[in-house]
């Protein structure tokens, strides 16, 4: 499971890494909502009584449904993604990935992550960017590709902060830039500023494989492959390398002690939090329950202060 | 008699055993903030200007704390140490810019601003001058003072050395002493890195005056002492450690240039740049520093 701040993935694979289902939906500010779609959608495509051995989760969300669906791997995206690349492209030599509100650069050599970066914790130039700027144009985050790739003279928008990029595209409607024009430049910045960013001082060499959601949105491709000058390889299941990375980690961390029950995603959880008032930190402890069970909880800076309020 | 506040930020992490010993020695009375706390920092946000950086805000938030809870509050103005040897301006504006935040706050304070040898010790008789003290037991507060700090300098040299040593993963925390040593800023990340199966080892643990010297193997026009001082340990630690992590806090501008040349000129071994603000959650800080430590777990394995 690769449950990212915007969307959901999950993968199913059998001893031999085929994928057997695999599904990808909208995480809607609800990790265990998503998670309980996605379980009954990948359920759906299994044949009955199959085993689940083991689980891995990654994304921002994966310590929360870790918790949830009993995990044997819990691990960061850089991690999971080349596991899950290096599977399915043991060549490739760099990995650029944009997702919801993360970016990140991993340069793999002799199939080990040798270098990598990510953006600081600003999510200017990442999905969630692309998606606000949709919306003020009017457009669905789907439709911006097919329309950038129409534009013959894009417009140029800087994209290094969200607001100063939203002040550069509204003045470029106000001035009359058709709307292709304004997606074309909007995509091209995306790329740009990725490559000026997090792409600084790395040396980009192909194979290139590009993922996460933006990689869907082939104006963005065609950026990459204008400013690198050669092929950018995407891949269909370019969204799921993430859960397959993360599939993979787990198969290496052992098996679950019972098999995994697809209708525990069905119990009710739920989270509280509760400030921690043994010190002025007030750290926010969330709780997490199964059944009025706490299964775990975080958010705390010291080891004080956890067991409180539990039940 | 009158109690004086001495801020736990900026200059206290550097030179709080020397203050704290010197007050003691001369009978005064002195209370130093508690470590960095969420409450400490909204105070700190409610004091500043939006603009500022966290560690000064942090700074606000401590002198705000200490306010009603002593007489006056010890704030130095930290300018030079050699003539090309400077403190960030926002320590050369402390005084300034406490007493125009705080406008009752009473204040007592130091200048280190000729760059001239001795001109520590000279600033130090003067201030034991403004507290009616003899000036030979001032000299004698601060000969003791200063031998105090370089005791504790030195453990914590010797232990940085030790540290070297260690099989498990050794990362440079690579930062200024104000972020590195604040519990809530580089103690976050040293945690994280601890619980991660890695030894943070700290750029304040190399001796200053050579780390000033060696910084010119990485740049040779920088004059922030800070900067400087943390330039040269990261070249003197480049071949002992598995990878380096430069912390900075959000805005600092001698950190966004000094950064930039390690950034480009330490090649050697793995380098990862954080940038920490006013955020609360920790999840976009765990992810890089478990990635980080991903990757030199891989790169030992292979060799």
């Amino acid at each position: 499971m690769d449950i990212g701040s915007i969307s959901t993935k999950g993968v199913v694979l059998d001893e031999t890494n085929h994928v057997l289902a695999d599904h990808y939906l909208l995480t809607q500010g609800d990790p265990i909502g998503a998670t309980r779609r996605l379980l009954r959608e990948l359920q759906a495509q299994l044949p009955a009584h199959t085993h689940i051995h083991a689980i891995g989760t990654t994304g921002s969300a994966r310590r929360l449904v870790g918790a949830m669906l009993g995990a044997t791997a819990i691990k960061n995206e850089i991690t999971a993604h080349a596991v899950g690349t290096l599977s399915r492209h043991p060549d490739v030599r760099t990995i650029l990935e944009i997702g919801g509100q993360d970016s990140k650069i991993i340069l793999i050599r002799g199939g080990i992550v040798a270098d990598y970066a990510m953006n600081t914790l600003c999510a200017a130039g990442t999905g969630a960017f692309l998606s606000a700027q949709a919306g003020r144009l009017g457009l669905t985050v789907e439709e911006m590709g097919p329309v950038a790739l129409t534009s013959t003279t894009p417009a140029r928008i800087a994209a290094r902060c969200t607001v100063f990029a939203e002040s550069d595209l509204i003045h470029k409607a106000q001035g009359g830039h058709r709307l292709e024009d304004l997606v074309a430049g909007l995509v091209s910045a995306v790329a740009e500023n990725y490559l000026a960013n997090v792409g600084k001082g790395k040396a980009i060499t192909p194979p290139i494989v590009f993922q996460g959601g933006v990689s869907r949105n082939q104006g963005v491709v065609a950026a990459f492959e204008h400013e690198l000058g050669c092929e950018i390889l995407t891949d269909p299941a370019g969204h799921l390398m993430g859960a397959i990375g993360a599939a993979h980690l787990a198969t290496d961390s052992g098996r679950l002690d019972t098999p995994f029950q697809f209708d525990l995603a069905e119990d009710a959880y739920q989270t509280h939090t509760n400030p921690c008032t043994l010190c002025p930190n007030h750290c926010e402890i969330v709780y997490f329950y199964r059944e009025n069970i706490c299964l775990d909880h975080w958010g705390n800076r010291c080891n004080r202060g956890g067991a409180e309020g539990r039940n | 008699m009158t109690t004086i506040g001495i801020p736990r930020a900026l200059g206290y992490h550097r030179y709080g055993t020397l203050w704290e010993t010197f007050f003691d020695e001369l009978d005064i009375p002195f209370l130093v903030s508690p470590e960095t706390n969420q409450a400490i920092q909204s105070q700190g946000v409610r004091h500043t200007v939006d603009e500022s950086c966290l560690p000064l805000k942090l700074y606000m938030g401590h002198a705000a704390h200490l306010l009603d809870k002593c007489d006056a509050l010890f704030v130095p103005r930290l300018e030079r140490l050699g003539p090309r040897d400077e403190f960030c301006v926002r320590f050369w504006g402390l005084p300034d810019t406490v007493s125009a935040t705080f406008q009752k706050a009473q204040l007592l304070t130091y200048e280190l601003n000729s760059g001239l040898p001795g001109t520590h010790e000279r600033a130090f008789l003067k201030l034991g001058r403004t507290l009616g003290k003899h000036p030979i037991t001032t000299a004698r507060a601060y000969a003791r003072a200063q031998a105090r700090q370089r005791e504790v300098d030195f453990h914590r040299f010797s232990y940085a050395r030790a540290e070297l040593q260690a099989t498990a993963p050794r990362i440079l925390l690579a930062a200024n002493p104000y972020i590195t040593y604040d519990p809530y800023l580089g103690g976050t990340v040293a945690r994280l890195i601890a619980h991660l199966g890695g030894v943070p080892i700290f750029t304040d643990a190399w001796n200053r005056t050579q780390c000033r010297a060696q910084a010119r193997e990485i740049s040779t026009d920088l004059y922030w002492t800070l900067n400087r001082e943390m330039m040269g340990a990261v070249h003197q630690a480049r071949s002992q450690v598995d990878g380096i992590l430069l912390l900075t806090a959000f805005p600092c501008g001698s950190d966004c240039l000094a950064n930039e040349l390690i950034l480009r000129r330490v090649n050697d071994v793995p380098v990862i740049q954080i940038l920490l603000d006013e955020h609360q959650s920790h999840e976009g800080l765990t992810t890089r520093i478990e990635s980080f430590m991903d990757m030199l777990e891989g790169r030992r394995r292979i060799g």
